[in-house]
């Protein structure tokens, strides 16, 4: 809406406790009557994972502003979004470039907090991403649901660089308050990236998106893509998010400039927590739902391989990301080789992480093998997860710990089955060290 | 020696195909060239992915490609490829391209080289194919650059691919990047020079243990300063970072040059060409183009006579030096 087409005197506007709401500011059926479709049919086209991030943010309505720094060697996705808009005449979405990283996200929480219900996209990678910090921690508690942060997986701020997949980045900012889905593949690129905002978006939730995918391996990796119609993907949105009833920031100028006591802090930070958590209950309805509607699985808290019905395994392998598809293509034959039951699971929610879920899936494994591909001074962040997970159980299965592909290195098949034969020894009672680093099929 | 046949492992498994060259030689784009020739049948599924470093020009790249009757699930790299390609000499003086390929694979190399020639040298048993593809695209697109040969060699050593349908599966990758229709059509031109210009033969001249992988033995010292000489190196050119289709200009027929350095300051490759001058202090001549002018456009920014613009490569093309 351009300022000459406000109405004049001033807008309707409803107190509450945070602040003024004013109504019809900005007119969403006119921006929703605006979209320009893109695909207006189900279509296949080939496609990396950064220009399936960037088709499906262009493809949804709220979508209006996509902020971004451009030249970030790992996603395209503003690049690609602006070629996009500057090839429809006359289009009135806008791309803003910026200065900096940590510009776009100021930029967002702006934007983000006058039109609560319109969508605020970005993508970023790596040091990118902890430019951004400062304010992704506020933005974390601010209630801004309608912020995305696509994060493409590299190793964090790091010496040496490297600009390989190694989710390293996204793991060492899992306390910005973000929720963290994993995707793998483009098709769940695509298909995360349309089902993110839903969730952040839900007034149960109001917490801003961190969908990511491994830099290299699934950013510029090409395959086939399925792309829905518009108007399918906004009746799917529509049905999720809702006009939120709060103006500007979740609890008024609490969450960005002013100081508060302790014990304000305190609270608001209870309330951040329970509303993080709330996604573990509607995360299955939206991926539910998506699945009812495009006939593709929606959002889950991890992907499944070779379980049998009664869920035991000798071997139950826990992973992220692209690699996890070399496991499952191996796990049949070295499951038959080895006369062992071996099955797995790829983490999709890294936070909150699904902890009652993964405890129940692996509650029957004998031995569960968890490959950490990120930097971590411990033992891995997903070890200590599934430790944590299966902390409940009476006689927990043993957890074997390992790190590989580590900068995005490469996790060939033989390194699966090393690993899978180092797993194997647990399985036969031997102890074996708090974790191990493993790459092409040798034990370092 | 049995001759693997690419179709026949797309039909009944994955037929898996790795290519070594240089970055800026078009390796990425063949490759992406190919899977979107099998994209157009739904049956038929791809995986293509590249991998390079952070290095200019110049660096070694490799890419990778699956195709496949069934969804593919690997995600590694491809180790034991069926099908190689070398798309540039230079690299197969430093590594073994044909690393992990079993007798009976298939070797395809930008060379001007025969296929017996090259089965010789490289030690290869199995189906070798070659094209000049540097010729070739020193001829239609003013450019020594292979890739288009080498994408319809690929094509052709598959099998089963009509002629039109691998010229305009390259065309369409070429319009997803945006390149001019100039250029598109100079590349129509490469793609059907390249059809009628592939030889090839079945060669049995590899001994036991040739290109056999070794097995990995640990990282041992790292390198210090490995990256560093790299992205230093004078032999990494940056002009192919430009955008398509355009060139630096410097123009200046009445001496308006006031010899303020800004250019010569601010361009980050210094390119800039100058001579003393006792008036000015630096009188500025020229720019050297060809090989690390990546049109950045500080220079264009900076001049206060308005002396440096980019323009339409199309413009110059007589006086553009031939690389």
């Amino acid at each position: 809406m351009s300022v000459s087409e406000v109405k004049a005197g001033p807008l309707p506007h409803v107190t509450t406790p945070s602040g003024e709401r004013y109504e019809g500011a900005i007119d969403l059926s006119r921006v929703r009557e605006a979209h320009p479709s893109l695909y207006d049919h189900r279509d296949e086209i080939t496609a990396d994972g950064n220009t399936a991030a960037a088709i499906a943010t262009l493809q949804m309505w709220r979508c209006v502003i996509f902020a971004g720094f451009p030249i970030t060697p790992s996603t395209k996705w503003i690049e690609y979004v602006a070629a996009n808009l500057a090839s429809v005449p006359g289009g009135r979405r806008r791309v803003k470039l910026m200065e900096a990283e940590h510009a776009v996200a100021d930029y967002m929480v702006g934007a983000a907090a006058s039109c609560r219900d319109l969508i605020f996209p970005t993508a970023t990678s790596s040091v990118g991403l902890d430019h951004m910090t400062e304010t992704t921690r506020s933005l974390g508690a601010s209630g801004l649901g309608n912020v995305m942060i696509i994060d493409v997986y590299r190793a964090t701020a790091n010496f040496p660089l490297c600009i390989e997949g190694d989710p390293s980045d996204t793991l060492a900012h899992r306390d910005d308050g973000f929720i963290q889905i994993c995707a793998r593949g483009k098709q769940q690129i695509y298909d995360t990236v349309l089902q993110a905002p839903c969730l952040g978006m839900h007034p149960e939730i109001m917490t801003p998106t961190m969908p990511g995918y491994y830099g290299i391996k699934d950013s510029h990796r090409n395959a086939r893509l399925i792309v829905e119609a518009d108007r399918d993907i906004h009746e799917f949105q529509d049905r999720w998010i809702f006009a939120c009833p709060l103006p500007g920031l979740i609890n008024g100028d609490t969450a960005f400039g002013s100081c508060v006591t302790s014990r304000h802090f305190q609270g608001f930070k209870v309330a951040q927590k329970r509303r993080l958590d709330n996604v573990l209950d509607f995360l299955p309805l939206i991926g539910s739902d998506f699945e009812k509607q495009f006939g593709r699985p929606g959002l889950r808290f991890f992907d499944e391989a070779g379980w049998s019905e009664d869920g035991a395994a000798d071997i139950a392998v826990v992973g992220m990301g692209p690699d996890f598809g070399t496991f499952e293509s191996l796990r049949e034959r070295y499951a038959k080789q080895s006369g062992l039951k071996v099955a797995g699971i790829a983490i999709r929610l890294l936070t909150p992480f699904p902890r009652d879920a993964v405890r129940e899936r692996l509650r029957r494994a004998k031995t569960v093998l968890v490959v950490n591909q990120a930097h971590h001074t411990g033992r891995g962040h997903l070890t200590l997860d599934v430790v944590d997970a299966l902390s409940d159980l009476k006689a927990p299965p043993r957890v074997v710990s390992v790190f590989a592909g580590l900068g995005g290195a490469d996790v060939a098949e033989v390194t699966w089955e090393r690993m899978l034969d180092h797993a194997r020894e647990s399985v036969e009672g031997k102890a074996l060290p708090p974790y191990a680093f493993f790459h092409e099929g040798v034990a370092l | 020696m049995t001759q693997l046949d690419p179709l026949d492992s797309i039909r009944t498994s994955v037929l898996e195909i790795r290519g070594d060259g240089k970055a800026g030689g078009g390796l990425v784009l063949a490759f992406q060239s190919l899977a979107n020739l099998f994209l157009r049948d739904p049956k038929t599924h791809v995986q293509e992915w590249p991998f390079f470093s952070s290095a200019r020009r110049g660096a070694n790249i490799r890419s990778f490609l699956r195709v496949s009757k069934a969804p593919i699930l690997a995600a590694c790299e491809v180790t034991r490829p069926t099908m190689v390609v070398l798309m540039d000499e230079g690299t197969g003086r430093t590594m073994d391209f044909a690393l992990g390929v079993p007798p009976g694979g298939t070797f395809i190399l930008n060379t001007r080289r025969s296929p017996e020639e090259c089965a010789r040298h490289f030690h290869l048993s199995g189906r070798v194919l070659t094209v000049a593809g540097d010729d070739i695209g020193t001829k239609h697109l003013k450019h020594a650059i292979g890739n288009v040969s080498v994408y319809v060699a690929m094509a052709h050593a598959i099998g089963g691919l009509k002629a039109d349908e691998i010229v305009e599966a390259f065309l369409m990758t070429l319009k997803k990047r945006r390149i001019p229709e100039s250029i598109i059509e100079r590349n129509r031109h490469a793609l059907e020079a390249s059809i009628g210009a592939i030889s090839s033969g079945v060669f049995e001249e590899s001994a036991s243990g040739d290109h056999a992988a070794t097995p990995f033995g640990g990282y041992g010292e790292l390198p210090v300063g490995a990256q560093t000489a790299l992205r230093l190196s004078q032999t990494n050119r940056t002009a192919d970072f430009a955008p398509s289709g355009f060139r630096l200009r410097f123009e200046d027929p009445k001496i308006a040059c006031t010899g303020c350095a800004h250019c010569i300051a601010n361009c980050p490759e210094g390119i800039i060409l100058f001579k003393p001058d006792e008036e000015r202090g630096v009188l500025v001549t020229g720019v050297d183009v060809n090989n690390f002018c990546k049109l950045c456009r500080e220079c264009i920014a900076i001049c206060p006579e308005d002396l440096f613009r980019q323009v339409p490569l199309e413009d110059i093309w007589e006086e553009a030096t031939v690389s």
